[in-house]
């Protein structure tokens, strides 16, 4: 599976900005560095579209523009809270006006998958359009997805996206279950301070998939493999190994280990074993400083990897040599864990 | 008839326009201000919200959203008496 492109919309302004200087920020969220979308959308579809959907327009036509692509034989999104501003607007409406005279716009617009069918809509593609919706596996779901659909002939190029927003209201909740840091935290600092909770995050990421080289991808996804709430670390460990066998690989032929700590001290005592039982010496960074957490970040770790093997640069670290091969390991609340293997072209 | 193009403008979220870039006979959809079915609903909701008129049919909707004038024109013969 190629990645011709991949773009998206995040807490960072750039990969090459991340290499440079990277945006931190101070609390228990990182929110998106938005562009102008005016210069992006047609004005007028954006005056109806809330903060997510126009985060994932842009990052989906940014992508395509990458790729070269005008329209991809399919569409396919991952999202785990969905549009939250206009479902929201349309509770609050509702509850406001007694459940009478509701604004329509914001009711249809609330649906999972409208960030995909306004992509849809923009570039008038009536390909298959899907929306995948299954918390901390939405992304892998949609990749895997656009992955079956390749291998089965179905389609040879695939727009797949993973999307997901903090609105004020989601993150008051989310912060009551405990999510979240209650002290303010550097994000710079995220992992080197661990406590109780991470930092919120969000982010629009897409990635252009084809079936064949163009001659001219980004990266090459080899596999991708999820798991759900293993029984202990042990079962984490064997996972990952039995993931790597099945690709005829060791640890020693991973150039590159990125994985998924937020300084819940909880959630990463699971990458901590890792390290010393799995990963060993390999080169290993972290991505959700940079990101915050969300169940769609691994969305966000996928288009850092492909970054790194495009450039061959890696944030943090000063390789001898260009990584060829980069794993990716992640976990959502310790319930939905993903692994990622891509190769450089 | 300006404060219609004004409740318009704010229902419909048209950030760009101003009261006076609508016209008063300019049609409200397609060719004229580029309004869609979805902006037919929104304006149904503006009427009762702002006027409590509630659309006898939606065949009607055809002629009364034909432009600001016509939407003024049915407000004006439909709106409640208050006494």
């Amino acid at each position: 599976m190629y990645i011709q492109a991949a773009a998206g919309i995040s807490p960072q302004r750039s990969f090459e900005a991340i290499l440079t200087q990277p945006q931190n920020y101070n609390g228990n969220r990182l929110s998106c560095q938005e562009p102008d979308y005016a210069q992006l959308i047609d004005p007028r579809m954006i005056r109806r579209m809330s903060r997510i959907i126009k985060m994932g327009v842009a990052a989906a036509k940014e992508c395509l523009r990458e790729a070269g692509w005008e329209v991809p034989d399919a569409i396919i999104t991952g999202t785990a809270y969905g549009c939250l501003a206009d479902t929201e607007l349309f509770l609050a409406k509702m509850i406001e006006n007694k459940e009478e005279l509701l604004t329509p716009t914001a009711f249809i617009q609330s649906t999972h998958n409208t960030v995909g069918a306004q992509i849809a809509l923009l570039l008038k593609c009536h390909n298959y359009n899907n929306t995948f919706v299954h918390r901390g596996f939405s992304f892998e779901s949609a990749l895997l997805d656009a992955i079956t659909l390749i291998k089965e002939e179905e389609i040879s190029t695939a727009l797949v996206g993973g999307v997901d927003e903090i609105t004020p209201v989601s993150h008051a909740i989310l912060s009551r279950f405990g999510l979240y840091r209650k002290e303010h935290t550097d994000s710079a600092a995220l992992l080197n301070t661990p406590g109780k909770g991470t930092m919120a995050g969000e982010g629009a990421l897409f990635f252009a998939l084809s079936a064949s080289p163009s001659g001219n991808d980004c990266a090459k996804l080899d596999d991708i493999y999820t798991f759900y709430k293993p029984a202990d670390r042990g079962a984490v460990k064997e996972q990952i190994l039995s993931f790597l066998q099945r690709n005829r690989l060791a640890v020693k032929d991973i150039d590159l280990v990125i994985t998924g700590e937020n300084g819940d001290v909880a959630g990463d005592a699971v990458y901590t074993a890792l390290k010393t039982g799995v990963w060993g010496n390999a080169p290993a960074i972290s991505f959700k400083q940079l990101c915050g957490e969300y169940p769609t970040a691994t969305g966000f770790a996928l288009w850092l990897a492909v970054h790194i093997l495009h450039t061959g640069k890696v944030p943090g670290l000063s390789p001898a040599t260009k990584p060829r091969r980069v794993l990716i390991y992640n976990h959502y609340q310790h319930i939905h864990h993903s692994i990622y293997l891509l190769t450089a072209c | 008839m300006a404060d219609l193009k004004r409740q318009i403008i704010e229902q419909l979220n048209l950030k760009d326009v101003k009261p006076e870039d609508i016209g008063d006979d300019q049609p409200l959809f397609v060719e004229g201000l580029g309004l869609d079915s979805i902006d037919a609903l929104e304006l149904i909701v503006l009427l009762q919200q702002e006027y409590k008129i509630k659309l006898a049919n939606a065949e009607e909707g055809q002629s009364v959203f034909r432009s600001v004038r016509t939407m003024a024109q049915y407000i004006t013969e439909h709106q409640p008496k208050t006494i």
